[in-house]
């Protein structure tokens, strides 16, 4: 099984007319423009739009990387960035699993170090292996990113960002440099941590990706400009 | 995942840049270390050379004519516990090495051949060292219980481990065995016998008396024939005090001019590695932005980022520190043994400045990583996750 959850259907995350600008010398960029948006826990929502359409700022501010300069993001009734730094970075080791484009894999550690860096409790260590032969990696634990293909690669960054049971997925692009067919194992993977319970946002601009969404947003300059239930495949 | 090992493996996986800041480590450690133990070489030769120069203060019995103390060397006596109490007192920092001395001039003293000459006898009490000042170790010419040892002009038929015999006060034969023979050139001494004082007393018949203390290093350099003089008469009013040794001065002005350039030259070579590591660190940071943000994403403290980069920096200036320091104490030995003459073979790695070493680099190096890793922990995690 990918992912440890049981209960579906309740709501998890909360955005409340959040905006974020950002400044350069010569004029001012709204990446936001009073979102809201309400996720339940084990949806899968998938984020589209053209680039620098605000899809990636909108999941780093789910992810607690980006505070907004209006609005606010609830995670189970509580603004994340009312919180402490601690409680802030609590937030993200505990509820949140990253999956990037460019896989941010550290260099120097194995495919097995580089897991273990997500792990924080015991029990996680112990799953680690499932999760390697879940996702074809067992023969290449001790191998170096610089020894994978770029498919084992993400493979790899999936497992590091699900080893220890977040509620939520963020996903950013994750099949931005796969091929189809790596995409497709990929996209089996996360569709699998999704059925398991998990909550899952995922921004893409593939329109064969964000298929195994149960709901897909537009955004065009900070404002989400559609929203429509999806044919999930499952 | 335990931050040493991440730290090791990237420090393993960045080999070059974490070489390079070994390196400045191990030279700055090294440098500060050979200096260190070169000034203090030097200030043990130059002391040694004031030594053998004829030190640089004469205590003797107040009223002793000076033309008597220089030539018939016959004068006053007065107790050898005058040392101790000098050793021992708080008032008197003027100068740091004591030695009390019983020097006469022996008339006829017969050699193994039966020719009969005149030849100095020194008595040495073992060197006191001022307890007071900071401890040094000790510069005195201590001569063993029960031996002696020969100037160069005394009678050369004899060897060491042959028996000295001379004939004392009290009509008795003495004999002692010679430690060793001096070379020549040693003045007044290349024509004496020197004795542990107890020995020679005994020979004189004058239990517990000396006739000079000799003193070495000064503590104080202007004004010390002063200082010296007046501390000394404010605890024995019979006891006269007068400066020797003119190239006592000049060796001590190098000395000092040592522990000068030392001064300059190890902060200048420490803050120059410190500028460079702080910007290879710099660098390093700058490579390593998306492993920082990815370790923000992942709910790392900036706590612990802190921590990452300065373990880093702790454990390269502790490996750098202690290679530094047997290198630089390497360095001191091997070059010592070419510059220095007296002090050649006792340059031995000073064990004080280990410590040392294995507490300022790591604390430097430390400091040094301070603002790259203040910089790390304020990446934005967000923008160099993004980036393509």
């Amino acid at each position: 099984m990918i992912g440890n959850f049981k209960t579906k259907g309740c709501k998890m995350i909360e955005i409340k007319s959040v905006s974020k600008r950002y400044y350069t010398s010569s004029h001012e960029y709204t990446a936001l423009d009073a979102v809201s948006l309400t996720l339940s826990k084990g949806e899968y929502l998938a984020v589209t739009g053209k680039s620098g359409a605000g899809k990636s700022t909108l999941l780093y501010v789910i992810g607690g990387l980006i505070h907004p300069d209006e609005g606010s993001v609830l995670f189970r009734d509580r603004n994340i960035y009312d919180q402490s730094r601690s409680e802030k970075d609590a937030y993200r080791k505990k509820e949140i699993g990253f999956v990037f484009q460019q896989f941010h894999l550290m260099p120097y550690l194995s495919v097995l170090d580089n897991i273990r860096l997500a792990c924080y409790e015991k029990s996680h260590y112990d799953t680690i292996d499932s999760y390697l032969e879940k996702c074809s990696l067992t023969e290449l634990k001790v191998k170096f990113p610089s020894e994978l293909s770029v498919g084992e690669k993400q493979r790899t960054a999936f497992v590091r960002a699900i080893i220890s049971n977040p509620e939520i997925l963020l996903a950013d692009e994750p099949t931005g440099n796969l091929d189809p067919g790596n995409s497709k194992i990929l996209m089996d993977l996360i569709n699998t941590f999704h059925l398991n319970g998990g909550t899952v946002i995922m921004v893409s601009h593939n329109h064969d990706i964000v298929k195994y969404a149960d709901r897909i947003i537009t955004i065009e300059k900070g404002k989400i400009i559609a929203q429509s239930q999806a044919d999930a495949q499952q | 995942m335990n931050p040493f090992k991440l730290v090791i493996k990237e420090i393993l996986y960045r080999r070059i840049s974490s070489v390079v800041i070994l390196i400045t480590v191990i030279v700055a450690s090294s440098v500060a270390v050979s200096i260190f133990s070169l000034s203090k070489a030097s200030e043990n030769e130059t002391r040694k050379i004031m030594r053998e120069q004829g030190l640089n203060l004469y205590i003797y019995p107040k009223g002793t004519n000076l033309i008597d103390f220089y030539t018939v060397n016959n004068t006053g006596t007065f107790p050898e516990s005058y040392v101790d109490v000098l050793a021992t007192s708080k008032t008197f920092d003027a100068v740091r090495h004591l030695t009390g001395i019983l020097q006469v001039r022996f008339p006829e003293w017969e050699d193994p051949n039966g020719s009969k000459h005149q030849i100095m006898l020194f008595g040495y009490k073992d060197e006191a060292i001022q307890k007071y000042l900071q401890e040094q170790e000790t510069m005195g010419f201590d001569v063993a219980k029960g031996t002696v040892v020969l100037g160069s002009l005394i009678s050369k038929n004899i060897k060491p481990g042959d028996p000295f015999v001379i004939t004392g006060e009290d009509g008795k034969a003495y004999s002692y065995e010679v430690a060793k023979r001096l070379s020549e050139g040693k003045g007044l001494m290349d024509q004496g016998v020197s004795f542990n004082l107890e020995d020679l007393q005994q020979v004189l018949g004058i239990p517990g008396q000396i006739n000079k203390i000799e003193a070495l290093g000064c503590v104080c350099k202007d004004g010390r024939i002063k200082n010296a003089r007046t501390q000394v008469q404010n605890i024995f009013a019979d006891l006269e005090v007068t400066e020797i040794s003119s190239i006592a001065d000049a060796r001590e002005n190098q000395r000092v001019m040592m522990n000068k350039y030392g001064a300059f030259i190890i902060p200048f070579v420490i803050l120059s590695c410190l500028l460079i590591t702080g910007l290879l660190f710099y660098q390093n940071i700058n490579a390593r932005r998306r492993e920082i943000g990815l370790l923000k994403a992942m709910g790392r403290s900036i706590y612990s980022i802190l921590y990452i980069i300065l373990l880093k920096a702790f454990i390269l200036g502790l490996a750098g520190g202690i290679i530094g320091f047997f290198a630089g104490s390497a360095i001191a030995g091997y070059f010592g043994k070419e510059i220095f003459l007296f002090t050649a073979q006792s340059i031995k790695p000073i064990w004080p400045l280990f410590y040392g070493c294995i507490v300022i680099f790591p604390v430097l190096w430390m400091l040094s990583s301070w603002i790259p890793a203040l910089l790390a922990a304020r990446i934005d995690a967000a923008r160099t996750l993004s980036e393509e």
